[in-house]
This record gives C-alpha cells, sequence and structure tokens, in this order.
C-alpha cells in the first residue's frame, strides 16, 4: 500500500484536491476503526459512523490546522478529534445503556482476585459518572464537568502508586504493547507482564481506601 | 490479539477521555505503529471518500462565493465525472427538472422531498449545505425576474446571445453581493420545506 506523508494529504485538501480524500481514508479509516472497536469496544456500525464523523471534521475544520514542529502535527491533531468523538459517544452509552455494555464485566465478577468490595468500588465510580452526565437531554455544561469530577479519584489514587506503575496501568488500558511501556518504565516487557495484574490489584486496593463510602 | 480486559480499564479509559490521565504522546504514538486490525469493504472506503469529497467542495465553495444548488450538482456532478444522464437514471428525476435544476431555471420547492432524498443520498449532500443551498436559489430564482428587468434597462448590447450572457453575469454577481429579504409569504414556504425536508430521514 503507498504511504502518504501528513504533509501531502493536508496540503492536498486546503487545496480541494478530492485525491487528499482518498490518502486521509486510506491511511487512517481502518487504523481508526479498529482502535474504536478493539480498544475502545464501540460496536462495528457505530466505530464506522464515528470513524467518519471524526474525517468529516478534519474535512471541515483543515483550514484551521497549521503544522507547528513536525509532519506528526497532523496525526496527534486528528487523534484528538478522534479522542473527543469517542468520549462522547462513551457519555452517551453511559446515559442510554450504562457504559458496562459490551464490556466484559464477568472478567471481574469471575476473577478471584477481586474480592466483592473492590468490584463494588469501580462500579460506584463508574455509577457516579453515569448519574453525573444526567439524562441525554440535560447533558451540557456544568453535567460534563461534574462527570470529570467524578474521576477525580482516579487521578489522585494514580499518583499515590510509583511511576513505572502508573505507566503500566494508563497503557495497558489503552493496548499499548508491553514491549513499548518497558522503553519508559526501566523494566522488562516480561517483568511488566507479570507485574500487571498485582498493579491492578493495589490500584484498586488504595481505590478502596480512597472511597470509604463503599463498603 | 485477544487481551484480558476488565472493568478496571474501562475506568481508566474512560478517565483517559475524559481528560484525567495522560499517557504523554504514547498512545497517539502505538496508535501510528500498529497495523490496523480491522478491514473495511472497498464499497465502504468509497462511499466514505465521496462523502468527504462533497464536503471538501462544499467547504471550498463556501469560502469563495455563496453557491447556488445548479452550481453545486454542475460541479459535483463532475468532479465524480458523471453525465447527467447518470443522475437522472438513479435518482428518478425527470431529464428535463434536472438540467433546470442545474441551471438554477427552477426553485427547489418544486421538487419533491423523494427526490431530494434520493439526490442527497446519490451525491451525499450534507444536510446544512443543502438548506443553505436551496434558501439561496429560491431567493435568485424568485428574484431572478426582477433582476432582469433592472438589468436590462443598462445593457445596451445588440447581440442577443452576447445580451443574455452579460446579463446571467449581473445577475450572478448582484445575487451574491445583496442580501434579498423574501417576502413573508415566500419565507414561510421556505421554512416549510426545509423543517419537511430536515424531518425526511436520507
Amino acid at each position: 500500500m503507498a504511504r502518504f506523508s501528513n504533509q501531502q494529504i493536508v496540503r492536498e485538501l486546503k487545496e480541494g484536491d478530492r485525491l487528499g480524500c482518498r490518502h486521509l481514508v486510506d491511511l487512517y479509516q481502518e487504523r481508526l476503526l479498529g482502535e474504536a472497536t478493539r480498544v475502545f469496544r464501540v460496536p462495528r456500525l457505530d466505530a464506522e459512523e464515528l470513524v467518519s464523523d471524526v474525517l468529516l471534521a478534519v474535512i471541515n475544520k483543515i483550514n484551521t490546522f497549521e503544522f507547528k514542529r513536525s509532519d506528526g502535527d497532523f496525526h496527534y491533531w486528528l487523534m484528538t478529534i478522534f479522542r473527543n468523538r469517542v468520549r462522547d459517544f462513551m457519555r452517551h452509552r453511559a446515559q442510554t445503556d450504562g457504559l458496562w455494555e459490551n464490556f466484559d464485566e464477568a472478567a471481574l465478577e469471575d476473577d478471584e482476585t477481586y474480592s466483592a468490595t473492590e468490584r463494588e468500588v469501580v462500579r460506584s465510580i463508574l455509577r457516579n459518572y453515569e448519574e453525573s452526565l444526567g439524562s441525554p437531554e440535560e447533558n451540557e455544561g456544568s453535567a460534563k464537568s461534574s462527570a470529570r469530577g467524578a474521576l477525580e479519584v482516579i487521578a489522585e489514587v494514580l499518583d499515590q502508586l510509583e511511576t513505572w506503575e502508573r505507566v503500566l496501568l494508563r497503557c495497558r488500558a489503552l493496548e499499548i504493547p508491553y514491549e513499548d511501556i518497558a522503553r519508559y518504565t526501566g523494566k522488562t516487557a516480561k517483568q511488566l507482564k507479570v507485574y500487571h495484574a498485582r498493579v491492578k490489584k493495589k490500584f484498586l486496593n488504595l481505590l478502596g481506601r480512597q472511597t470509604p463510602k463503599v463498603q | 490479539m485477544n487481551t484480558k480486559r476488565d472493568t478496571i480499564d474501562l475506568l481508566l479509559q474512560v478517565a483517559f477521555l475524559e481528560g484525567k490521565i495522560t499517557t504523554h504522546g504514547l498512545y497517539e504514538q502505538t496508535v501510528l505503529k500498529r497495523k490496523p486490525l480491522v478491514r473495511s469493504a472497498d464499497a465502504v472506503k468509497a462511499a466514505l471518500s465521496q462523502r468527504l469529497e462533497a464536503a471538501l467542495l462544499s467547504n471550498r465553495s463556501k469560502a469563495t462565493s455563496p453557491l447556488t444548488l445548479g452550481a453545486f450538482l454542475r460541479r459535483l456532478r463532475e468532479h465524480q465525472s458523471l453525465r447527467p444522464q447518470d443522475v437522472i437514471s438513479r435518482t428518478g428525476i425527470s431529464s428535463n427538472i434536472y438540467k433546470m435544476l442545474e441551471h438554477d431555471r427552477i426553485s427547489p420547492l418544486k421538487i419533491s422531498l423523494k427526490s431530494w432524498k434520493a439526490m442527497r443520498q446519490f451525491f451525499q449532500i450534507p444536510l446544512d449545505a443543502l438548506e443553505d443551498m436551496i434558501r439561496r436559489t429560491h431567493q435568485l430564482v424568485f428574484f431572478r425576474a426582477s433582476f432582469r428587468t433592472t438589468l436590462a434597462r443598462y445593457d445596451t448590447r445588440k447581440n442577443k446571445k452576447m445580451k443574455a450572457a452579460t446579463l446571467e453575469k449581473a445577475a450572478e454577481e448582484l445575487f451574491v453581493r445583496a442580501t434579498l429579504p423574501l417576502p413573508q409569504k415566500e419565507q414561510e414556504k421556505l421554512n416549510a420545506f426545509l423543517k419537511a425536508l430536515a424531518e425526511e430521514k436520507a
């Protein structure tokens, strides 16, 4: 498959050349679709709609984009749009079906390493998040900031972990390969694989202590 | 690749999406390096490209000058290397009506909602862009007669063909620059049509 630089795509789109659209689709459509369905568990049809919305937003806003440092700027810009669209989808799902929909809650239920209290801690945070979003009709403004507030505890608890533990948890949640994480943590990929479950357990423990209401 | 995922990952993902935690660009770098694991049918990709092309064209036109439906449809059709017959056969619009539409000789309000639905699907035209163009084209058609009368007074060319071309050009320029408040009855008719069009699911 031919490779196109981001510089070339941006130039084509700014000039109104339709080849730019094809190159954009070739370079990003399957990639974003894979991220949406595999990492964020967006159902396939919704993911296709979401990706086309992201690419349409790119087309509509292309004139506001400027390269500042490198060819990668465009990728980061596009990924920000993608992340915002996935967030909107998650919020909508939280307000309608609930977040566990399409997620493997059973994995947590079956896993003997987590106690009932620990499981309940996770659920209560997600429930708070869902409730703080309100109904789809009243989801503007303050509801969204209170939604972010409901997740404050996660950042606080992560700060209590060691740096490499924090990096491991954050990155594995997004399926970043152990080999890549290893480069930033000073631990080998093999060690990280072994430690991952333990770090999760530690995180849950701290989370339980931070949210004492759930018992 | 089927890694074990649980609700803790979901929790962290939500925090990431809400901007509560960050990977300092590592996630974005990984996406760039990862080979796409999902395949998309060529037809899906082609349809998406077509939708993006229409949006690109519509944005470009908006940036240069206000566009009428006729100019937009003609450009879009030529952009996609289609003949008028191709559009006619796919949308079910009669050949005469389509030609009049491409030349802004007919108000878009005279075309049925069913035909507009077919056109939107065929050309993948975004609803907001279509509404803008319908509004503009209806104004153009409605005011054209008065443009002609006004402009004719100033036109001194003898050659009929040249005269028509000059008038046409002048009418377009005038239209681009003018603000054209429609009479209340016409405005209501237009609003009702646009409302029905928006309710008609593409």
